[in-house]
């Protein structure tokens, strides 16, 4: 067996030059994301990191079409242009909604509500680097419990739990939803092949660390990301139709602390405070291991995948659309 | 890109868009520390006495360039079949997979290579040099360091004459080593090969003896190897019980008495010791476990009597202190070996000129001494005797340097040498066990041979040049561990303890190419790069590229010098240095 080696899509569709950080995972999320998905794309930017990672006019660094759109519009502006395209008659064209935590889970949101429960046929990505980052890291609902941010400073630190996006979405019934992260590039290539397979709206999360603001040296972020899928801070998860859920990888259980510690931003925090934060950590997953368990027996008790069946609908759905 | 049909800006649509790529935007001006490859040297080739470039053998034996990997061992040691079957590795107590799980099986796979390419001749390319020197030298002694030596020599293109007193070359590996640890044929195979590249060996040639020290004049350097091939006597070993006399007058002339090296030369020879039914063997180093282990096989090979748990070691400390490999220590156990800790012989008592019984001393562990092991302190009135009929005694080994007509500067018995292996008589150089701060391993000569082949050439006015150029050491916690998930040690093949014990046969089996492989992959391959594409992998500005030879190259106009690169490299072969500044 020897060594983990990566075999990814040779052609890289990203170009060097882009204006990210050292270090961004929201960039190597991309690359993989152009890797998986290939040329045959359109990408749908609301206002976020991203925005200026793209370069400036008249540059770009993405290698397909981007359509830059305001904030809280990625997931109607992708309906939008998929309706387009279906209507040229494109049907191979992947729109993909690229956008980071704050214009999904705040700004965009209501947009993406919408579209997952008109079940638009497009793959939403969301990076998530739990605030926002490029306007000089204010928190986001995506910013877990007890991190620093420039409106959640040190003395008090964001006191809320991060949203849990996936449950909203699972809620949504979408045909699939997954959640990745950059340390795992061969997760997330095939999460997204997976998804580019699925008709449908389709929606996967990616942890993507921010070294400016989560506040740790670049060299880190893939220990970072990896040291978050340990900890069960971060679950990589699949789930079909919003209900039958998957796990890709049973992490170590490693203390959250070791995790916490390498990061800035959770510098302020109480040996107390972090106990909190395994406690709900562990309590996360406990609940997570029942939805689990639930879903292998109902996959068992149907005689085999439920989800592919319920797949094979959607897509039969997406073919009867587009023949009207 | 798209090509655009207008060409004035009043054709162009009423939004802003991109058409160039970044690619013209050059960030790696941000960059304030720049990513390098650079190979590093892993810990097993720093423990392996012979310098042998391990992880470079091994991504060889990966690609299953088996003979590309053999002659890669030859560049530092000529006998790969040899130190793969009897070395002690120190190679794999430093490797640092150690500290992860299990150490690598270095040697398995250093004897798998070798035997792989038993049928094949080492190529001429193996010479560093086209150029045949006129200067000769003369190596005494064929053991290892000297065929070492010689070998080296000859790859610099000197012509080297061996001087072997012997009837056969190979010194302590041909008279030492037990033929279920080494069989012959590996050993004539690899004496061969060093014959092939031009090296003479001159056997029944005893310096001082047959053949005088004045023929050594027309050499331009000597190189004295002569090994330690006469076994101390117990009363100069073990002078802590000097109070009580313990000799050749006490008991060292009886019937049954033998040492270490004589026994094994016996053996080696086609001999066959006379051995009684109950063998004590003094001592707790290599020779003793070789000797005691040949005892057995003697009982049992002559079908006499039952020799089983009648052999037993004696030795003054414990199990732990013991200089012998443990690996050997345990198959001794295993085939049936006792072992008898903390005790020093003080008498052989005799019966009608035999041995009989033997008086022995309870010892205790005091303060380290030199050597660092806990001294034994004899316990006083703690004396008590046991029957025997054949006592072996194998408590060290020393030169017989009678020969040497210079004074010679000695330390103790041996030939003190400096670093370079010189005598301080010009010319003259020696190694191995018969010169100072020996280890009594094969490893240990070699290297001394190869040092003093250096040195020979240097003293010569050649410096022909050789690599190997001493880097920074990877650390066992520079190696990313993520990327290699726990995996178990090959476990070598051996025949059953019931067949082994019963004959001469080698014990010990070569790996599969399977297991082979598999143990491969497990090295970390510390600071040697194997082109695994994670640097590549994880690089955000896409500035790592990798040609049409699997070589990469960064892209400096737009590497931001983030590090993940470096940081994800599992083996250290990156590292990160300051940029300098330019104020252009």
């Amino acid at each position: 067996m020897g060594q983990i080696k990566y075999q990814l899509p040779a052609e890289e569709i990203l170009a060097p030059g882009h204006f990210a950080c050292p270090g961004c995972g929201g960039t190597l999320a991309m690359r993989y994301a152009l890797k998986a998905l290939g040329r045959k794309t359109i990408l749908v930017i609301p206002a976020c990191c991203w925005t200026v990672i793209d370069g400036p006019v008249p540059f770009s660094a993405a290698g397909v079409p981007v359509f830059h759109t305001a904030f809280e519009t990625a997931a109607s502006a992708a309906s939008g242009l998929k309706a387009g395209l279906e209507m040229q008659g494109d049907h191979e064209t992947t729109v993909v909604a690229f956008a980071g935590d704050g214009g999904t889970f705040d700004i965009g949101f209501q947009a993406l509500s919408g579209a997952a429960e008109r079940n638009e046929d497009f793959i939403y990505i969301c990076y998530d680097n739990e605030a926002y980052m490029n306007t000089g890291i204010q928190r986001s609902s995506a910013t877990p419990f007890g991190a620093w941010t420039t409106t959640t400073p040190s003395e008090s630190p964001k006191a809320e739990n991060k949203k849990n996006i996936i449950e909203i979405l699972a809620a949504h019934r979408i045909p699939y939803l997954a959640t990745t992260s950059v340390a795992y590039p061969d997760d997330m290539i095939a999460k997204i092949q997976k998804a580019k397979e699925i008709r449908g709206m389709r929606f996967i999360h990616v942890f993507s660390p921010c070294p400016p603001g989560w506040k740790f040296e670049p060299e880190d972020s893939i220990k970072i990301s990896r040291m978050a899928i340990k900890s069960k801070v971060f679950p990589l998860l699949e789930i079909f139709d919003g209900v039958d859920y998957r796990l890709s990888h049973e992490p170590a259980g490693t203390p959250v602390r070791d995790y916490l510690k390498m990061q800035g931003r959770f510098r302020h925090l109480k040996e107390k405070q972090i106990e909190e934060i395994q406690k709900t950590i562990d309590e996360e997953w406990e609940r997570l291991k029942s939805k689990l368990v639930s879903s292998k027996r109902t996959r068992q008790s149907n005689g085999g995948p439920l989800a592919k069946e319920r797949n094979l609908f959607h897509v039969k759905r997406g073919e009867a659309l587009r023949k009207e | 890109m798209t090509k655009y049909k207008f060409t004035t800006v009043e054709e162009m649509p009423p939004l802003a868009f991109s058409i160039e790529s970044t690619r013209k935007i050059p960030t790696g001006s941000w960059r304030h520390v720049r990513p390098i490859y650079k190979d590093k040297t892993s810990p097993c080739e720093v423990g392996c006495p012979a310098g042998e470039k391990i992880p470079v053998y091994f991504d060889l034996v990966r690609q299953k360039k088996y003979e590309e990997a053999w002659y890669k061992i030859l560049e530092d040691n000529p006998l790969p079949g040899v130190t793969g079957r009897v070395c002690y590795h120190p190679c794999e107590g430093q490797c640092n997979r150690t500290f992860y799980d299990e150490s690598v099986a270095i040697h398995n796979i250093e004897r798998f290579v070798a035997d792989k390419n038993f049928h094949n001749n080492p190529p001429e390319r193996i010479s560093v040099t086209d150029l045949l020197k006129s200067e000769k030298v003369a190596v005494i002694g064929s053991g290892p360091a000297g065929l070492s030596c010689a070998y080296q020599l000859a790859r610099k293109g000197y012509r080297a004459v061996i001087y072997e007193a012997g009837h056969e070359a190979g010194g302590m590996l041909r008279y030492g080593i037990p033929h279920y640890r080494l069989p012959k044929n590996i050993l004539d195979k690899e004496i061969g090969d060093i014959v092939s590249l031009g090296v003479q060996i001159k056997v029944d040639s005893r310096i001082g003896k047959n053949i005088p020290w004045g023929e050594l004049e027309k050499y331009d350097a000597v190189f004295v190897a002569v090994g330690a091939m006469r076994s101390k006597k117990m009363s100069e070993g073990q002078r802590l019980n000097s109070s009580r006399s313990f000799g050749e007058a006490e008991g060292g002339d009886l019937k049954g008495v033998y040492s270490g090296v004589e026994f094994l030369y016996e053996l080696n020879t086609g001999g066959s010791p006379q051995i009684g039914d109950k063998v004590l063997v003094v001592g707790g180093g290599n020779t003793a476990i070789d000797a005691a282990r040949s005892a057995l096989r003697l009982g049992k090979s002559e079908g006499s009597r039952p020799l089983s748990g009648k052999v037993t070691v004696l030795y003054r400390r414990t199990r732990a202190e013991m200089p012998a490999v443990p690996e050997e220590i345990e198959e001794a156990e295993k085939e049936g070996v006792k072992f008898e800790f903390l005790v020093a012989p003080v008498k052989i008592i005799g019966y009608r000129g035999k041995v009989s019984k033997i008086e022995l001393q309870r010892m205790k562990l005091g303060e380290p001494d030199a050597s660092g092991r806990r001294k034994p302190i004899p316990v006083v009135d703690s004396n008590f005797t046991i029957q025997a009929d054949t006592i072996i005694s194998a408590i060290g080994e020393e030169p017989d340097l009678s020969f040497l007509p210079y004074s010679f500067l000695k330390k103790g018995v041996r030939v003190f040498v400096d670093d370079d292996h010189s005598t301080g008589v010009p010319g003259i150089f020696a190694g191995g066990d018969a010169a100072t701060n020996p280890n009594g391993t094969v490893v240990n000569a070699i290297r001394a041979g190869k040092e003093a082949a250096a040195a020979i050439d240097e003293f010569l006015g050649w410096r022909t040049k050789m690599d190997g150029v001493k880097q920074q050491v990877v650390q066992s916690e520079e190696i990313n561990t993520f990327y290699f998930p726990h995996e178990k040690r090959a476990k070598f093949p051996r025949i059953s303890v019931e067949k082994s014990k019963a004959s001469f046969g080698e014990v010990n089996k070569t790996l599969s190419e399977e297991q082979a492989l598999a143990e491969v992959d497990r090295c970390f391959s510390c600071g040697t790069c194997l082109h695994c594409d994670v640097c590549m992998t994880f690089c955000p500005d896409v500035a790592i590229l990798k040609d049409e030879f699997g070589e990469y190259s960064i892209d400096y106009d737009h590497c931001k010098g983030c590090g993940i690169c470096v940081n994800e490299c599992p083996r250290e072969a990156m590292e990160l240095v300051e940029e300098e500044l330019q104020w252009a």
